[in-house]
């Protein structure tokens, strides 16, 4: 388990502000966030190579704040992997088993076992300069498990390969992640990746941990308003919430328009933020009005455009609204869509945000 | 033409924009290398078989030659254990006066080379701490050949000190921070990943210093002197012998000098690999 209690460190402008996260044993955590939110700087004080202001850092409940990189027992694969290009792949991988004095049996077999594991035997002899960045992960990758660490942290492991590598390797990790029982950081910005991998993740943004948790409650719950953009979600309005009800309360947009919402704990008057993910947003042919439907309105179409995966359509009406429909939603609507089209946001697809 | 360069292969000339781009730089190396070597040819085609004969078998000479050569490699060698530590230091820490460090660090090479020599000169015989040194340790350096090494490492030790601070620059930190993860100590994460990497860039700073305390010539003359069998080296010998009208023997010294600093840098470099100044 690693845990990290109030990490700050301070570093020119930035700063990292008291870190907490727990990730218990075995589990794939990712975390996520922007380019320059801290992400690197979290691992690096994790592996000891930043030295904290104050703060402590547990590993299987040992205090490890004040121990040395080495002693620390932690797997780290840098971004661009860092390996050493002076030596061959074979001198790469056993370089830490060297560094540790371990006896050249011990060596022979562990440098066996990893590379079985990792499918990458036929790369010993070859120097770093000619290998491809997925041959190049799996190294980095190898000279970081041969150790057998307690923890391995994978800083951006595959932003610079191409998106079938990336899937790829990440497929990978996971697999070795789950044969080993290892617990693992993952550092990314990007959302296909922690969707392809975690277990948990947490975001992280300006230094400050946003919100940790599964990744469908940073997607359907957001804590704040950077959590739900971060998640890509687009539909994000100001408002205030006016009454509470028992089975609903209703929340007045800026703007005017009052949508239903699911029953607040906060009282009336509280200012908030409404999060709608653009999936969840449906879009009905005006001649298919559904009365069952909470929140529904009359919108006229801006613009669609094709993702690959899906159709995003830019709604303009009383709410400027974005919605994401599949390719055979999409035939329809063009369809069935001639008198204009209709907007419903169930109850349970509006997540407040308090203010 | 085809041009079979190695840096056009990848990224061929097209076209007569191209040509013209290259055949202006072209223009220059061949300039440069040109006039090098008619200025040598004509201090081959200047000397005569008498001049040879005398650098060749005068014990002075053969002397002097000696002289040049251990103190250049003992002036390289300490500059190389002075700029390993003082590059890397500079290269990695922040430290209070860093700055001033590093251009003082620079100012040897751009001292008048008498200016060297004078300040020595002054300091071990003017003041209480160079007599102190001399005469209270012993360490004598005014018109010793000890003096030489130290004339020769003020003046050349500042380009190993700046070549070795650039390599370890390039250095990727990260590499050193993935070693510690992987069990190293400080020492060893330098011993095994830093040097190596820094290595060409250590060598080509060690090859600056040796070809410039190699040919160094004006602090000499003022603080060790030129005296035959003692503290003579080949540059000083060229300028006696030419001050006393022999210039083709002072010019068969020069080409003896020149083909010396030729062969030891070109065998430094193959033993340094693809190592560049």
């Amino acid at each position: 388990m690693i845990r990290t209690e109030q990490l700050c460190l301070r570093i020119g402008t930035f700063a990292l502000q008291q870190a907490c996260i727990k990730i218990v044993n075995g589990q794939y955590f990712v975390l996520l966030g922007p380019p320059g939110s801290g992400k690197t700087v979290f691992l690096e004080c994790l592996c000891g190579l930043k030295r904290i202001d104050s703060g402590k850092i547990f590993i299987d409940d040992r205090d490890v704040t004040h121990l040395e990189p080495r002693a620390r027992n932690i797997g780290y694969v840098p971004q661009d992997y860092a390996l050493f290009p002076h030596l061959s792949v074979e001198r790469n991988i056993a370089f830490g088993l060297f560094a540790r004095r371990y006896h050249r049996k011990d060596v022979a077999s562990r440098m066996t076992e990893i590379t079985e594991l990792l499918g990458i035997g036929h790369l010993m002899p070859r120097r770093i300069d000619g290998l491809s960045g997925g041959e190049k992960q799996r190294i980095a990758l190898a000279r970081a498990l041969v150790l057998r660490p307690k923890v391995l942290l994978l800083d951006e492991p595959v932003c610079a390969l191409d998106e079938a590598t990336r899937q790829d390797i990440c497929g990978q990790l996971l697999r070795i992640q789950r044969q080993l029982g290892l617990t693992t950081i993952h550092v990314s910005h990007n959302l296909k990746e922690a969707f392809s991998v975690a277990d948990c993740a947490a975001i992280l943004y300006k230094g400050v941990i946003q919100q940790v948790g599964s990744l469908d409650e940073l997607l359907r719950r957001p804590n704040t308003e950077f959590v739900a953009r971060f998640m890509r979600c687009e539909n994000i309005y100001s408002g205030k919430l006016i009454s509470t009800g028992t089975d609903c309360s209703i929340a007045r947009i800026n703007g005017g328009i009052e949508l239903q919402v699911a029953n607040q704990v906060q009282p009336g008057g509280s200012e908030i933020k409404l999060a709608i993910r653009p999936e969840d947003v449906l879009v009905l042919p005006r001649r298919h009005h559904n009365h069952k439907c909470e929140n529904q309105f009359a919108v006229n179409l801006v613009r669609w455009r094709d993702c690959g995966d899906y159709m995003r359509a830019e709604l303009d009406g009383p709410l400027n609204v974005v919605a994401h429909v599949t390719h055979a939603t999409f035939v329809t609507l063009k369809t069935e869509g001639d008198q204009g089209l209709n907007v419903a946001l169930p109850l349970n697809s509006i997540h407040v945000i308090r203010q | 033409m085809r041009y079979t360069l190695k840096n056009t292969v990848e990224n061929p000339l097209c076209g007569w924009r191209d040509r013209v781009f290259a055949a202006v730089a072209f223009f220059f190396v061949f300039a440069f290398v040109a006039f090098v070597l008619t200025l040598i040819l004509t201090d081959i085609f200047y000397i005569d078989s008498k001049a040879v004969t005398t650098v060749l078998t005068s014990r002075f000479i053969r002397h002097a030659l000696w002289m040049s050569i251990w103190t250049s490699f003992a002036t390289t060698l300490i500059a190389l254990l002075f700029a390993v530590p003082m590059g890397y230091a500079l290269s990695r820490f922040r430290f209070p006066g860093r700055v001033l460090a590093d251009t003082i660090v620079d100012l040897p090479i751009v001292f008048p080379p008498l200016v060297a020599g004078l300040t020595l000169l002054v300091f071990f015989s003017q003041t209480s701490l160079g007599r102190w040194i001399q005469e209270d340790i012993g360490l004598e350096f005014v018109f010793q050949p000890k003096g030489i090494v130290l004339c020769q490492f003020l003046v050349a030790a500042s380009f190993c000190i700046r070549s070795s601070r650039n390599a370890f620059d390039s250095v990727d930190r990260r590499h050193e921070d993935v070693a510690l993860t992987l069990g190293c100590t400080r020492w060893r994460s330098f011993y095994c990943v830093c040097l190596p990497l820094a290595r060409n860039g250590i060598i080509a700073g060690g090859i600056l210093t040796w070809a410039r305390a190699f040919g160094l010539f004006g602090p000499l003359m003022i603080f060790v002197g030129s005296f035959r069998g003692r503290t003579e080296v080949l540059s000083t010998t060229v300028f006696l012998e030419q001050s006393v009208g022999n210039l083709e023997v002072a010019l068969a010294i020069a080409l003896l000098l020149i083909f010396i600093a030729l062969f030891a840098i070109t065998i430094i470099r193959l033993l340094g690999g693809s190592t560049r100044l």
